[in-house]
């Protein structure tokens, strides 16, 4: 059965149940992607899925239930089973529906070149040979991978809302392994970006630089040292920590911005945005996964929390409007507080080596790893193994590892003292886009030899 | 799922082009999950996962596609879109499918998705209040009751075709303790490869009791100094370190590309002479087990490492291929939607020579890590690290205080060769392994060990 008649089907059975409030949110989504390792294309995969999810306010509550079989008997099973599961929610929580009405922003259609499979063979293959011929030490095991996903997102419910949208993108990675003596050391990179506009050659000799430049196993002194985060990892702490904004985290008492909307919780340096409609990333959204419109946002500004972001519920409860930050992390899942392209705005300390200059002394940190573990968004404790250089007379020298840097990050907001120009976000993960410049911050505890 | 002569249409089409292995992965997953929060029943997850991964093999390369749809033409063509990445001609044809019947090793009582609601979110609560009431200092508490009915058929060229029926229950209570504006955690989270009569065996209110007691503890704690020291680690999730230290750089998919620092070390001694470690997919009921794994091979019991000596991988048929070695049934995937390789299923350090008081006793001054949390490990290099959960400082031969913020940082192959010390008291925990091939449930496991010195982070 074709969505469109899945979609007849479950209104119809929705409304024979004699349902008046209900919404069904769909993505289909088609993705290839190609790797290459020991000279040859080593996986390929090809991808064609779709799921549906049904939810309906029965008795005052909301019930889910998805699928992604579509066809006659599941179309009558989501609806039954969505009224069952919201007989059994106790939330007294107020659920919605959302009224068409709100004015959605257009989006300027985004020209991308969809690659065929083919292409995306040839780029890996080529990408894993310009790895060997960046640097010797390349070691056979290194491997590169690029993908194309495109997603489509379509939202109906029972107030006349019917609102789609689509959007695509190719990415392109690669670890590139190098060997010095029995020892080995590796580098990752991870881009998105339109297909047409990769250069793999500098990718590969950034990549491969940075497997050389890694190369070394001194560790650090434990103490207390001024810290400058790359932009990746600046971005990788920033989305790790991302939920404390969310007004669901901070009313349920999982965030201690609770109640903090107009103080200052950052250093006046930190100003924090979600856009929507970001240029510099794939994900644009003009509608959220509510149907509420969406729109560009600062949730800190100079150091003072402007906004949590917010659902319908979650603005009902505050007595405040939605930001339209009501999302799902897939299509079954129930809807939550997520943003959209998340970032730290630039500042005004220059590069990284400019900031390297200011700083001195301290640690540059270019890699922080097991951060589902070493990091709790509920607590903003961090320890984290991180991996990076030594700053000497303000430059970047030695290559440190097998240390940890720890602290709290709701301390480090108000710590940091440098922010660079540098702006750069990371690849699309399911809970946002999220990016960051350099960043330095004063006095942060380190665990080395 | 599928009739036999599809699925051998199916595959005929995939080799179409020269393959020499094909195989189609049919799966139907009922999830369902209740979520509790402020006291309440706030939301529930009712999913069905439905779809088809179709994999082919030429040598060493690997082409996979998966649809959501079941219907014909999409099954064809899902396999057309795979076989016209070789250019080949076939090499073989004819597909004769023949099922087997694996023996099920895992007996179920109560089928989850039968039980009524009401039945389920008793037991849900019943571990949530236990947590809620534990003292005045807790929060917040959250409770996820998950149930996984997870039907696989695998069919492949060389004849085999076989389903199985995986049922697996799991009880998460995460509470909350708070006092002067600082929250800490704490969680306890069971599981078993077992329908809802695993709570006959575990009591939902210890679950939940457990998990607040950790949360006070934590937040009467004061934070670690950072230092290298000797740590004593408990037994359960505690055997989270070899599973990340040691248990990936064993699995073939890093072993089969030279990306392992325990490739080409069979029969070398890799780790302390009092160091058994085991991967065993054939417990019954446990949370990583199956009667076969995701490539049709029967589970089995591999012991890794016998007397600190590397024995054996984790293997499964493509990387096997790049070693010269068959499948032991290792091979792994989250469902259709992803490719498979080789995983840990159940995976342990097994009982050793020490009495566990004198693992305490010989501590002068160090760590106990009664509760370990999460941790990840780069293959390549072997460094890792992982969260304490519940730490103790260990002052002459005793456990004293508790203490917040640890972390133990290293690298595998150092660590295995400094655990001198293996208790007696095996027992296992439960984790959702993440990697290429989707998230899996894995148990890990030991006795008490002690690791002679380690990096503990702090502040």
């Amino acid at each position: 059965m074709k969505y469109i008649d899945f979609k007849d089907s479950v209104i119809k059975h929705a409304l024979e149940k004699g349902l008046t409030e209900y919404e069904l949110y769909f993505t289909e989504s088609e993705d290839i992607s190609a790797s290459a390792m020991m000279h040859d294309l080593q996986e390929f995969t090809t991808s064609n899925d779709a799921g549906a999810c049904f939810r309906c306010i029965f008795e005052g509550k909301m019930g889910y239930a998805s699928t992604e079989l579509f066809n006659e008997e599941e179309a009558i099973r989501i609806v039954e089973a969505a009224m069952e599961n919201a007989a059994v929610i106790e939330s007294e929580d107020m659920v919605f529906i959302h009224e068409a009405g709100d004015i959605y922003q257009e989006l300027e259609p985004v020209k991308t070149t969809e690659p065929t499979g083919a292409q995306l063979v040839d780029l890996v293959r080529a990408f894993e040979e310009q790895l060997y011929v960046a640097d010797g030490r390349v070691i056979e095991g290194s491997q590169t991978m690029a993908g194309y996903g495109r997603t489509r997102i379509a939202l109906c419910n029972s107030k006349g809302l019917d609102l789609s949208c689509e959007y695509d993108f190719t990415m392109v990675g690669a670890e590139a392994v190098v060997k010095e003596g029995e020892e080995m050391f590796s580098s990752y990179c991870m881009k998105a970006d339109d297909f047409a506009k990769f250069n793999t050659k500098e990718l590969a000799d950034k990549v491969v630089a940075d497997a050389v430049a890694s190369i070394g196993k001194e560790s650090v002194a434990s103490g207390i040292y001024d810290i400058v985060l790359s932009k990746e990892m600046a971005a990788t702490l920033l989305a790790t920590f991302s939920n404390i904004f969310s007004a669901d985290a901070a009313q349920r008492g999982l965030s201690l911005l609770a109640g903090k909307e107009g103080t200052e919780i950052a250093n006046e340096l930190v100003t924090i945005v979600d856009d929507p409609f970001c240029k510099e990333t794939f994900l644009r959204m003009s509608f959220d996964g509510e149907g509420v419109a969406t729109y560009s946002k600062h949730v800190v500004e100079k150091g003072k929390l402007v906004t949590l972001l917010h659902n319908l519920a979650t603005a009902h409860k505050a007595g405040v409007v939605s930001t339209g930050n009501g999302r799902k992390a897939s299509y079954a899942g129930s809807v939550s507080v997520m943003p959209y392209n998340f970032y730290l705005a630039k500042g005004g300390a220059g590069t990284c080596e400019d900031i390297f200059k200011e700083t001195g002394k301290g640690i540059y940190v270019t890699s922080l790893n097991g951060l589902h573990a070493g990091a709790d968004a509920v607590t903003g404790d961090f320890s984290i193994a991180s991996e990076g250089f030594r700053i000497e007379d303000g430059k970047k020298s030695h290559a440190i590892k097998n240390f940890t840097i720890s602290g709290n990050f709701y301390e480090l907001l108000n710590k940091i003292a440098l922010v660079g120009d540098d702006l750069e976000f990371l690849t699309p993960r399911a809970s946002g886009c999220f990016g960051a410049p350099t960043i330095m911050i004063k006095q942060i505890s380190v665990a080395g030899k | 799922m599928l009739p036999k002569r599809l699925l051998e249409e199916v595959l005929q089409k995939a080799l179409s082009t020269g393959a020499d292995f094909a195989e189609v992965y049919v799966e139907r997953t009922k999830e369902n999950s209740i979520f509790m929060i402020d006291s309440k029943v706030d939301s529930i997850k009712d999913r069905l996962i439905s779809g088809v991964g179709i994999r082919i093999l030429k040598g060493t390369r690997c082409v996979t596609g998966s649809t959501s749809s079941m219907e014909r033409e999409a099954l064809i063509a899902c396999a057309g879109r795979v076989a016209d990445t070789l250019n080949g001609v076939p090499e073989r044809m004819s597909v004769h499918l023949t099922e087997r019947i694996f023996g099920d090793i895992h007996p179920i009582k109560i089928v989850p998705d039968s039980a009524s609601m009401q039945f389920k979110t008793d037991l849900l609560k019943e571990g949530y209040f236990a947590a809620k009431n534990y003292h005045q200092d807790i929060s917040q508490v959250t409770g996820t009751l998950l149930d996984v009915d997870h039907n696989i058929l695998i069919a492949n060229s060389d004849g085999l075709l076989a389903r199985d029926r995986q049922i697996r229950t799991r009880m998460m209570i995460e509470a909350i303790a708070s006092k002067n504006g600082e929250n800490q955690t704490g969680g306890c989270r069971p599981g078993r490869r077992m329908g809802l009569e695993m709570f006959e065996q575990i009591s939902p209110k210890d679950i939940g009791t457990e998990a607040a007691r950790q949360a006070i503890t934590i937040l009467n704690a004061d934070y670690i100094k950072a230092g290298n020291m000797p740590v004593a680690i408990e037994n359960g999730f505690g055997g989270v370190i070899f599973h990340e230290a040691c248990g990936h750089s064993l699995e073939a998919s890093c072993v089969s590309i030279g990306q392992s620092q325990f490739a080409g070390k069979l029969g070398q001694q890799i780790a302390n002479e009092k160091v058994t470690a085991i991967d065993d997919g054939t417990i019954p009921n446990a949370w990583g087990s199956f009667n076969f794994d995701d490539e049709g091979t029967p589970a089995q019991r591999k012991v890794l490492i016998e007397n600190g000596i590397l024995k054996n991988y984790m293997i499964d048929k493509l990387n096997g291929r790049r070693m010269g070695m068959e499948g032991n049934g290792s091979c792994r995937r989250q469902g259709y939607q992803w490719a498979p390789t080789s995983r840990m299923s159940n995976t342990y350090i097994d009982n050793g020579p020490d009495k566990n008081e004198d693992i305490i006793k010989s501590i002068e001054y160090g760590l106990y890590a009664k509760d370990m949390g999460g941790g990840s490990v780069n293959p390549t290099t072997g460094a890792f690290n992982f969260s304490v959960r519940e730490g103790y400082i260990i002052r002459n031969g005793e456990i004293c205080e508790a203490v917040r913020g640890a972390s133990l940082i290293g690298k595998g192959s150092e660590v295995i060769m400094d655990i001198d010390m293996v208790g007696q008291n095996l027992a296992t925990g439960q984790g959702m392994c993440g990697a290429s091939s989707g998230s899996v449930p894995a148990d890990v496991g030991q006795p008490l060990i002690r690791v002679s010195s380690i990096t503990v982070g702090g502040r």
